[in-house]
């Protein structure tokens, strides 16, 4: 369960003549286990500021933001990577990656954190990346070099390679064609289907349908403009 | 779950000069703190001071040892050199300040073995295998001397050297400071690996954000010898919210 209350987010540009920008000032959102929310509006209006907040790369200056009962508090560092250890995934925009770390390794990242059987840890990677239609040619290669589809479904591979309670997904199908799409909208669908709470960025309609999301148009309680 | 290394108040002048003061750290075990600043903002002064190399002026440094906790500095001399061959590690940027060039590679990592009193040629000799194998340096060379090794094979011959003894804390000063591009994602793997696999706990230093987001959790942004931000490395560098750390993050080139 993903919870914000009443939260106030505000940018202050110190060195560009203290521009203050206020993104949100009452943001309340409730994600529950099993559902999946779609957040829509132009750009800039603080689609990503929210997914960045719950994961904890971006502060706010008031209210609470709960996962699954924690606090998102940034006094305690520690407590935010415990979460994201165990109980919260993030598919970003764009892979950020080790240069020439091969594919397969960077897909199991994530499980090793929580398992250090190399050979199961493989297996599972190898499964997903079969799941996702990445070419076994590719699995040894760096995905820095691949076409922008391929390093996305590599970003969603590692991203839903364990069943995280909470998923965050920025545009996770943007640069995918069709067939691919529906690939990665039904493994996010098998992640609902797993009581993982998910919010997200989609793009197109069709995503959104396709998931049965429940969308939030962030136009109207965002304060940026 | 106890922080492995704790650094309170911690102040240290050259005399009239403020190498760093006022700083705090808490680091827990398999976790990595980035230090972050320009040249001469105190850094690498914090780093000598929580490792030995440098003597603080004040400020605790509480170390977790076998669930004792100990102030380095109110232990006795021997027993700190006991500490920094055994718990501690220190990583320098140049290698050959880490190395003996004029000792094998193998002798060089045996070294801190042998200091804390093992004797057995066999097992020093398989033990150094295993390291010249998890830094990817070909045995064949393990006879050979450093100088004879690239920028990149010293580094990692240092890493080796430091983590013989499986010690607790690493101590990193810009490890990947003069090496080419290619060969600093190399080390950096290793390192994110290294962590991993040993749970280490790290403290680096570096003036390259993009070294730091790779690798650190957590980071303190240096600037006149006083932390001006800490927390949540992404979070850090993606929402500054000190003008210093803004003007840091907005500075560097993108590619």
């Amino acid at each position: 369960m993903i919870e914000l209350n009443k939260i106030t987010k505000k940018f202050t540009l110190h060195n560009q003549g203290k521009t203050k920008i206020s993104v949100f000032k009452n943001l309340n959102l409730k994600i529950n286990p099993g559902e999946i929310v779609a957040l829509t509006g132009p750009s800039g209006v603080g689609k990503s500021s929210i997914l960045k907040m719950i994961y904890g790369n971006y502060v706010f200056q008031s209210g609470e933001i709960k996962i699954n009962n924690h606090n998102i508090d940034h006094k305690y560092p520690r407590n935010i990577i415990e979460l994201r250890k165990n109980t919260i995934g993030y598919v970003s925009q764009f892979l950020r990656v080790i240069p020439r770390v091969p594919t397969i390794e960077i897909v199991m990242e994530p499980l090793l954190e929580i398992n250090s059987d190399q050979d199961e840890v493989r297996e599972k990677a190898e499964k997903t990346l079969i799941k996702l239609n990445i070419d076994k040619n590719l699995w040894n290669l760096s995905p820095l070099t691949f076409s922008g589809g391929e390093q996305q479904r590599v970003n969603v591979a590692r991203g839903l390679i364990r069943n995280y309670p909470c998923l965050l997904l920025d545009e996770p199908t943007a640069s995918l064609d069709s067939v691919n799409k529906d690939i990665v909208l039904n493994l996010i669908n098998e992640k609902k289907d797993k009581g993982s709470s998910i919010i997200g960025i989609f793009h197109d309609e069709y995503s959104r349908k396709y998931l049965k999301a429940r969308e939030i148009d962030i136009t109207k309680i965002s304060d940026a403009k | 779950m106890e922080p492995i290394l704790s650094v309170q108040n911690l102040n240290k002048y050259y005399g009239d000069q403020v190498g760093c003061k006022n700083m705090n750290m808490t680091l827990y075990p398999g976790e990595v703190v980035g230090v972050v600043g320009e040249s001469g903002s105190g850094k690498t002064t914090f780093i000598n001071s929580i490792s030995g190399n440098l003597n603080p002026d004040s400020g605790k440094i509480l170390i977790n040892t076998n669930n004792e906790i100990i102030n380095f500095l109110e232990i006795s001399e021997s027993l700190k050199r006991l500490l920094i061959r055994t718990e501690l590690a220190f990583v320098h940027q140049n290698p050959r300040d880490g190395l003996r060039l004029d000792v094998s590679a193998g002798g060089n990592i045996s070294e801190r073995l042998m200091s804390i009193g093992q004797r057995n040629y066999g097992n020093i000799r398989q033990t150094i295998f295993k390291w010249l194998d998890k830094v990817e340096i070909d045995k064949s060379r393990v006879d050979d001397f450093p100088r004879t090794f690239s920028g990149g094979m010293l580094q990692r011959l240092q890493i080796a050297k430091n983590l013989v003894t499986s010690p607790k804390i690493i101590f990193m000063d810009e490890p990947t400071g003069g090496l080419d591009v290619s060969v600093q994602a190399k080390i950096l793997d290793l390192l994110r690996k290294l962590v991993r696999e040993l749970n280490l706990s790290v403290v680096i230093v570096s003036h390259d954000l993009a070294v730091i987001r790779l690798l650190a959790d957590k980071i303190i942004v240096m600037k006149n010898g006083e932390a001006v931000e800490t927390g949540l490395c992404d979070q850090v560098l993606d929402d500054p919210q000190h003008s210093y750390t803004q003007l840091l993050v907005s500075s560097v080139l993108q590619v």
